[in-house]
């Protein structure tokens, strides 16, 4: 545990945590019952005899949904990279305005067409699923034509960077119960973050107080173009006119966390923001704070900076019966000695720490042997998928569900029974794999929407419930 | 959709050839009952490490019987009901994609194990139907003996079947009933996962239990 995250006496947080030493989230997670944070599926024995005792070899594998992207910068090659992992999502076709985006996602991507326009894009009868991954200002119009042609869509976060545009995308999306929405918000579908989510509705925080989430890397977070007006567009990121600057662009995964773990619509917020390392020409901040304030005087702290490197992605929520850290989508509780005691917690695995050697300044600290860097032991387990696999796997099969299901009731009974249709579908949503929707998405995108305002005002908010309406 | 893929093209036709011998039983003027959404279908079945169950809400087809199943709820008069020689017309499916485990996985086994890439659904087509014992004044519930043919992953086996009828609402039937089926009977392998080295078995035999609501199909429907 490094003194940042906690500053009181570091003797006292060790006798109080010695119960926990040397435990981890992960065993509690299992002992729980729940499916364990850092679980992985079991990879066959190499030596697994192929049909042994008359077993059957049934692969269980997913449907297969016809995908095209549109925007091939570095995330939308991201997500090609992670969907020709899957064996179910045949890329089909590409989209983007710049030619060399184009060029070098059709090498991911080699059987896909390209197009240079997205309407003849949408036109692409092949396509049943739309991935866009533009420019956050460019979703609205192409999320509003792709639902019209019929497609599933997956739309990055933030949705939108006005209230406006989110409400239109929200909006579009409810009302086309045919189809499946997905926000980029792939915490949401993440194996080991909805277990955590889970094991937080078990109320182990005791009364939550506050979270802190922090994004920290050393980059200009600056795309380079040999044309000038084409590096412009591709660093629409850097102008305030586009963008939501880091609190909204990147922001908006973490401070969702916290309106998904607070089950909760934030209330106000008060901002921060400088420009102090990449005076390039950018009008948005490089360095900036958000404190969001949620019910019941919760508070929400993110902090975000491209000028440095440390502790690249930390979140901590603080509750009166314990601490939750998350770095990397793992966890670690540490309780407060006056918590209930889980009736699991006595045989947990105890970690104090996480990838990082660095040096720990708390007097006695360095005295844990858990401070020696350890070799990975077998049972401390990786996920092999990452979030943005979970999301995409979650997108296709939640997306061909509900098509099979559509054919389905529409052959059974009266198509023209919207209502009862719609209650069908209601039903299926119950078994919806998790994934973030467009109410999510929307609400999040209100959420970051309001924060950037006051980062960029260095005001304090309110929130008006009005924006969080769709009407 | 480009999921319009064969087998699809394939049930279409059927759906669409199902319509057809609607239309051209409706000119004899039987009543004819269409499904209507409430229907509900499990399998319950068993495995070496726990019990399972399938659920779906969605049940195709239709049920036709002379005009006097109206009014005579004795259904004494009702000839198609009470001797073997006269039928009720009734053929029902079951979309197999619509059977629903809550976990991915084994949903996408059961569609393998059923060949749902050439048999999307399960069918039923009656064949007999007699009346058991005596119906309450009220008309509902009433049970029958039946017998059809029900196919599975592209097997058909003859079934002898105990069935509910109930009268609910005043244009709505439930039929229900209740029949264990073995997996192997229809050439389906039951899964025995080869990850698992054999050690997880799911058992051949199923139970499955069904209520078909049907709504009677009004003439300007």
């Amino acid at each position: 545990m490094h003194p940042f995250l906690n500053d009181s006496d570091p003797g006292a947080e060790v006798n109080r945590r010695q119960f926990l030493q040397n435990g981890s989230f992960t065993t509690l997670m299992a002992l729980a019952g729940g499916i364990p944070v850092g679980a992985a599926e079991s990879p066959a024995p190499a030596d697994a005899p192929s049909n042994p005792g008359g077993s059957t070899d049934y692969q269980g594998k997913s449907p297969t949904v016809k995908v095209g992207l549109v925007g091939c910068g570095l995330w939308g090659r991201e997500i090609l990279r992670t969907l020709s992992l899957l064996a179910n999502a045949p890329v089909v076709a590409l989209c983007d305005t710049y030619a060399n985006h184009l060029k070098r996602a059709s090498s991911v991507a080699p059987d896909a067409r390209s197009y240079g326009d997205y309407r003849a894009f949408l036109e692409d009868p092949q396509i049943e699923a739309v991935m866009v991954a533009t420019p956050s200002h460019r979703h609205r119009e192409i999320v509003l034509a792709a639902l019209d042609a019929g497609k599933h869509v997956y739309c990055e976060a933030p949705i939108a960077t006005t209230i406006e545009d989110a409400r239109a995308i929200a909006r579009a999306a409810r009302d086309r119960i045919r189809l499946n929405f997905q926000a980029g918000l792939q915490s949401r579908a993440d194996k080991q973050i909805v277990n955590l989510a889970n094991f937080l509705r078990l109320g182990v925080l005791g009364r939550p107080l506050k979270a802190r989430q922090q994004f920290h890397h050393k980059t200009s977070w600056r795309r380079t173009a040999p044309d000038p007006e084409v590096a412009r567009q591709l660093n629409w990121r850097l102008e305030r006119a586009h963008s939501l600057g880091l609190v909204g662009e990147l922001g908006v995964h973490p401070i969702d966390l916290a309106n998904w773990f607070f089950l909760a619509r934030p209330l106000s917020v008060s901002g921060f923001g400088s420009l102090v390392q990449w005076k390039d020409g950018r009008d948005v901040p490089d360095n900036i704070q958000a404190r969001i304030e949620y019910p019941g005087g919760v508070f929400l702290s993110y902090e975000a900076t491209v000028g440095n490197s440390f502790e690249p992605e930390l979140g901590v929520l603080f509750g009166t019966d314990s601490a939750i850290l998350m770095r990397d989508r793992r966890a670690w509780m540490f309780k407060e000695a006056d918590a209930p005691l889980l009736g699991w917690e006595i045989y947990a695995r105890r970690d104090a720490f996480y990838k990082d050697s660095g040096i720990v300044l708390g007097a006695g600290a360095s005295k844990l042997a858990v401070q020696e860097p350890k070799p990975a032991s077998p049972d401390v387990l990786v996920d092999e998928k990452t979030a943005l696999q979970y999301a995409l796997e979650a997108f296709l099969i939640n997306s061909h569900r509900r098509t099979t299901a559509i054919q389905d009731f529409s052959a059974a009974y009266d198509a023209a029974d919207t209502g009862a249709l719609e209650e069908y579908l209601a039903d299926l949503e119950k078994t919806r794999l998790p994934a973030a929707g467009w109410r999510e998405g929307f609400e999040s995108a209100v959420t970051v929407i309001g924060a950037n305002e006051a980062v960029l005002q260095g005001a304090h908010l309110t929130y008006d419930p009005a924006w969080f309406e769709l009407g | 959709m480009t999921t319009c893929s064969k087998p699809i093209r394939a049930f279409l036709s059927w759906a669409g050839a199902l319509l057809l011998a609607g239309t051209l039983h409706s000119a004899d003027a039987w009543l004819r009952y269409t499904s209507f959404p409430g229907s509900k279908v499990t399998i319950e079945g068993t495995s070496t490490i726990h019990d399972w169950t399938v659920e779906g809400k969605v049940i195709g087809g239709y049920f036709e019987v002379e005009p006097s199943f109206l009014t005579d709820l004795s259904l004494q008069s009702v000839k198609s009901l009470t001797t073997k020689e006269l039928n009720p017309r009734v053929e029902s499916v079951i979309f197999v994609t619509s059977l629903k485990s809550g976990k991915e996985t084994m949903d996408q086994i059961m569609l393998e194990a059923m060949k749902a890439d050439q048999h999307r659904f399960i069918r039923y087509k009656l064949t007999e139907m007699v009346l058991k014992g005596d119906v309450p004044a009220s008309g509902s519930p009433a049970k029958f003996d039946t017998r059809g043919e029900l196919a599975v992953a592209g097997v058909t086996q003859r079934i002898d079947l105990e069935v509910t009828l109930e009268r609910v609402e005043t244009d709505r039937l439930r039929i229900s009933g209740v029949k264990a089926l073995k997996m192997t009977d229809f050439k389906i392998a039951p899964p025995a996962p080869s990850l698992a080295l054999g050690l997880i078995k799911t058992g051949d035999e199923v139970t499955v239990r069904f209520e078909w609501i049907l709504r009677l199909k009004a003439p300007s429907d």
